[in-house]
């Protein structure tokens, strides 16, 4: 597949840690990219729909001690699968790699 | 701004809506409540960026999706590999069996049910397997044929036996024809020692073992060198005579006043031609001194390879008529040579011909029966199925595949199949004795009818196809059960499609059993007209025997009649016995003979010819025969009872034969002779006709000699047939023995019958079918009867809502009664009308069996399906009566 967008990578990234809900992943992504995605809602589950569709993401049960909206409703909860999980890897690694990149033009510049 | 924003989410693909859309509204909702707080321009400007977002996204995601609902999860297909499939089988047996233990009824009714269908048809196979289906015991039996002769246009039987010439003739010419044997078969005296009983025997042409090319268990056979008159023993013979010793090849036996050698015992497996015959005397014929003419030769052949019947019919008919140039012979024969055509039948088809239409019928029966069986099993299934519809709609929700329900479906049928397969096999061992007993002794190998490795593959093969039979269509219908469907009925309605299909079911079985109670009914009407057939003599209180005295003084004939004379009058002595008589051949017991007679009307044949006369049978009487079997005399008198000699060259004919000899004209005092002979009778008396062979037919014209006449050939005569006039004819055996004993202490007493057990013998091949018929027919009836009921009850218990409601608006018991009665007789009549139509076509098959009613005879038809309706309304009515006893406020509360 093509490479992540940002967007997608810190969707990815929201959920590394456990199953969450929608407007959680939306918390996460804003709070985790300092600000710089504010995801509005028909990008956001767009990118959730394309990552699911991909299998790297899926729909799980709620966590025990979830809250819920109001009696009667569920929320969906989505979490990695072992597929995202590794592709989260991945650009990790990437984007460790291409840091270190970075970082060594920039004191190879310097000198 | 919240709703309206939640609209635009309409915008989406339905799929995409259907799994975000809630979450898409809920994270509208927060983004504005959160934008609320900081003021009401970030809430519009929130709004705004928010539905700009939704409209762009939403014809993105048309233009390009991202969501493709991934396929709903399923239990992956079992992988095709032999062990992954064996283990869903075995787990799905091992949970049918269990859930089978937990409907103890069901699998009982659905076992029994099957075993009895099952185990009518496995029984019937072991039969045809051993009877029909075993190849003859011969070399290659399918090249052997049996040829007969026929003259249409002449005055000849459609088929009648060949001649000596015959057999000489198409023995050195014929090219189709490999080698050939002719044989004439007959009852005979056989003396060994001290015993002497009349037994089965034949003359055959000493090519007739290398015909068959079966070996013998001991001894040589005889070739075309060996002398004439040796004699080959059967099996049967060799155990109970000479008690299985060896010794016996080269010693003599006593046949017509001669010793002939036992050259060799054939093996236990070998009979020929299939008439009981336990010895084979060989002969050879002799190309010099045969009388053309004296027809009566029976002929088996071995076809040349690659010969076919069709055109050695053309070879031997051509050669045929070369034969009165050959060998001389009257005009006449040489006329009916012009006419002769050969008969050529299959060996087997000559030897089980007979028996073969009433097995296959009978086989034919007990499929029926089958059919209804599974119909009912089918059935039972949908009921169950039905039952269980929510439990294989969750299934099916939860991602299982037809294949998997088909295959728990089926798995029930296959273990119920199964355990109604293995008491098949025991319901077949217990009854093929018991069908065997009854079934006509005359056919050949009866008793080599055994449960044996093809027939339980059979019995194997045949429940595998009433699993699939009765589980596939329960399973098919039911495996595609969905819950919305089930949803729509309430969870547990009946779709229409399923009601179709029971009544689909009962409407079949009702037409199957049908056409069995009509098969029946027709030979129950045939055996009632033949029984009340006239044979023109008294089937009771008529007690008779023979008897084979030995001794020098009898082998003079006149000493022979007196002998026979005084006994005959010592047992009309006897307490209780009205007459005593005795004839060479006893009606139903024993064959004529048939020769031309010509009257003083007709010219003299030639030295070497056949007289011109029609051919008439034969026999002789002494005593008071007439009187004791009750024969009408119709003019003129009997022959003497007690003083033969006053009958010297005196004869009684029957009404046929007086009919044959002088049409239109009185018999009495006119002379006939009888081909072979010189002497010339005079007819003193005229007799009613009888039946001599069956009851079936014409009767046979015949000529009555005096016992003294027996001057002319007594050693074919050693034992005569008596017959006993006594109301006493059960019992009165033991009395006759030891009178018997006291008379000729050596002779043997056998053939022992009543004339009644002679009449039901006669038409056992009738009533034999009748029997098995009507057996069949009743188990099909009851099962029809069943299957009626189990629907009716079914659609009766599914109904007791509406039922309520309508005894609750006032509907009188008996017109709910009537509704359900109406419902099964609609059923029950149209599987009527089409029984019916199927009985007209099936019911040909029958017409050899038939008497006296044609296989379309609308009395039994019409009888049988008035019978069939009335068990449809009985089987409705309980379930009826159940219906009309509804408590309104019950079922409605039920419900």
């Amino acid at each position: 597949m093509e490479g992540l967008s940002n967007l997608e990578y810190h969707v990815l990234l929201a959920m590394a840690e456990g199953p969450l809900y929608g407007y959680a992943i939306k918390d996460a992504v804003e709070e985790e990219s300092s600000g710089a995605l504010t995801p509005r809602a028909g990008s956001l589950y767009r990118v959730l729909a394309r990552l699911m569709s991909t299998g790297l993401v899926g729909e799980t049960d709620p966590p025990a001690a979830a809250s819920q909206p109001h009696p009667g409703r569920s929320r969906k909860y989505y979490a990695l699968t072992e597929r995202g999980r590794e592709v989260l890897a991945m650009e990790a690694q990437r984007l460790r790699e291409a840091a270190s990149l970075a970082e060594r033009r920039l004191a190879r510049g310097k000198r | 701004m919240s709703m309206l924003l939640g609209r635009l989410v309409r915008l989406f693909p339905p799929a995409f809506r259907h799994q975000f859309g809630n979450d898409l509204r809920e994270q509208v909702r927060t983004d504005l409540r959160r934008a609320r707080a900081s003021g009401r321009w970030r809430e519009l400007h929130c709004g705004v960026a928010t539905a700009f977002d939704l409209i762009r996204s939403a014809f993105a995601e048309r233009l390009h999706p991202t969501w493709t609902p991934a396929p709903r999860p399923s239990i992956p297909e079992p992988r095709r590999d032999l062990t992954t499939m064996l283990s869903h089988w075995t787990n799905d047996l091992r949970l049918a069996f269990r859930s089978l233990r937990r409907s103890p009824g069901f699998a009982a009714i659905a076992v029994v049910t099957l075993a009895l269908a099952i185990g009518a048809n496995v029984g019937i196979f072991a039969v045809i397997d051993s009877v029909l289906l075993n190849p003859l015991p011969y070399a290659e039996p399918h090249r052997l044929v049996d040829i007969a002769a026929s003259a249409p246009g002449s005055d000849f039987p459609p088929e009648f036996g060949v001649s000596e010439e015959f057999v000489i003739h198409y023995g050195e010419r014929s090219q189709l024809i490999e080698s050939l044997a002719g044989y004439d078969t007959f009852t005979n005296t056989l003396r060994v020692d001290d015993r002497v009983e009349r037994i089965r025997q034949a003359f055959v042409t000493q090519e007739l073992w290398a015909t068959l090319g079966v070996p013998p268990l001991h001894g040589r056979l005889p070739g075309t060198d060996d002398p004439e008159g040796t004699v080959v023993i059967s099996h049967q013979l060799w155990t109970t005579w000479f008690g299985s010793d060896r010794s016996v090849l080269g010693s003599t036996v006593d046949l017509f006043g001669q010793s002939r050698e036992i050259v060799a015992v054939m093996g236990p497996d070998f009979w020929f031609p299939g008439d009981g015959t336990l010895l084979w005397i060989s002969y050879r014929p002799d190309p010099a001194a045969v009388t053309p003419g004296r027809f009566g030769t029976s002929l088996v052949a071995r076809l040349a390879p690659g010969a076919d019947e069709e055109s050695l019919a053309r070879e031997l008919e051509a050669l045929a008529r070369e034969l009165p140039e050959r060998f001389g012979g009257s005009a006449a024969y040489a006329e009916l040579m012009q006419r002769h055509r050969p008969v050529i039948v299959s060996q087997a088809q000559e030897v089980l011909g007979d028996i073969a239409g009433p097995l296959w019928l009978m086989l034919g029966a007990v499929a029926l029966v089958l059919a209804i069986a599974c119909a009912n099993v089918s059935n039972l299934f949908l009921v169950r199925a039905e039952h269980r519809q929510l439990d294989l709609a969750v299934r099916r929700a939860l991602g299982a595949g037809r294949g998997a329900l088909l295959r728990t479906l089926l798995a029930e049928a296959l273990v119920v199949a199964a355990a109604a397969g293995l008491m098949a096999v025991v319901v077949a061992w217990l009854s093929v004795p018991v069908f065997l007993q009854v079934a006509p002794s005359n056919v050949p190998r009866l008793d080599e009818v055994t449960i044996g490795l093809s027939t339980l593959g059979f019995a194997a093969a045949l429940s595998f196809a009433a699993a699939l039979v009765c589980g596939l269509f329960p399973a098919w219908r039911s495996s595609s059960a969905r819950l919305t469907r089930l949803r729509e009925s309430g969870g547990r309605g009946t779709t229409r499609g399923r009601a179709w299909s029971r009544d689909a079911l009962v409407v079949l079985q009702t037409a199957l059993a049908l056409v069995l109670l009509i098969g029946s009914g027709l030979l129950v009407r045939s055996f009632q007209e033949l029984r009340a057939v006239d044979p023109g003599y008294d089937t009771d209180n008529v007690f008779t025997f023979q008897m084979a005295p030995e001794g020098e003084h009898l082998r003079d004939a006149r000493s022979y009649a007196r002998f026979h004379l005084d006994f005959a009058a010592r047992l009309a002595a006897l307490p209780g016995v009205d007459s005593a008589g005795l004839v060479e051949n006893v009606p139903l017991n024993e064959g004529l003979r048939l020769v031309p007679f010509r009257t003083e009307d007709m010219p003299a044949p030639g030295p070497d010819e056949v007289a011109p006369g029609p051919r008439l049978n034969y026999t002789w009487v002494g005593g008071d025969y007439f009187r004791t079997m009750g024969i009408e005399l119709q003019a003129g008198r009997p022959l003497h009872a007690s003083d033969p000699e006053a009958d010297s060259g005196s004869v009684v004919v029957s009404r046929a034969a007086a009919d044959a000899l002088w049409p239109g004209e009185s018999a009495l005092g006119r002379r006939l002779q009888r081909s072979g002979s010189e002497a010339w009778y005079t007819v003193v008396g005229v007799v009613e006709d009888v039946m001599q062979y069956t009851f079936r037919g014409e009767p046979d014209p015949l000529v009555y000699f005096s016992l003294v006449e027996l001057g002319e050939e007594p050693p074919a005569l050693s034992s005569p047939g008596y017959v006993v006039r006594t109301t006493r004819a059960e019992e009165i055996a033991p009395e006759v023995r030891a009178l018997v004993r006291q008379v000729a202490p050596e002779a043997p007493m056998y053939r022992t019958f009543t004339m009644a057990e002679l009449a039901s013998d006669s038409m056992i091949e009738l009533s034999f079918t009748m029997l098995t018929l009507a057996t069949v027919t009743g188990l099909a009836l009851l099962l029809g009867a069943i299957g009626l009921f189990g629907v009716l009850s079914y659609v009766v218990a599914e109904r007791t809502r509406e039922i309520g409601v309508r005894m609750a608006l006032g509907a009188q018991a008996r017109r709910v009664r009537s509704m359900v009665v109406g419902q099964g007789a609609r059923l029950v009549g149209v599987g009527v009308a089409i029984g019916l139509v199927v009985a007209l076509l099936a019911t040909r098959g029958l017409d050899a069996l038939l008497f006296g009613v044609g296989s379309s005879d609308p009395v039994t038809y019409g009888a049988t399906a008035l019978a069939m309706v009335a068990i449809g309304v009985l089987a409705s009515y309980l379930p009826a009566r159940r219906a009309s006893r509804v408590d309104p406020i019950e079922s409605l509360r039920d419900a």
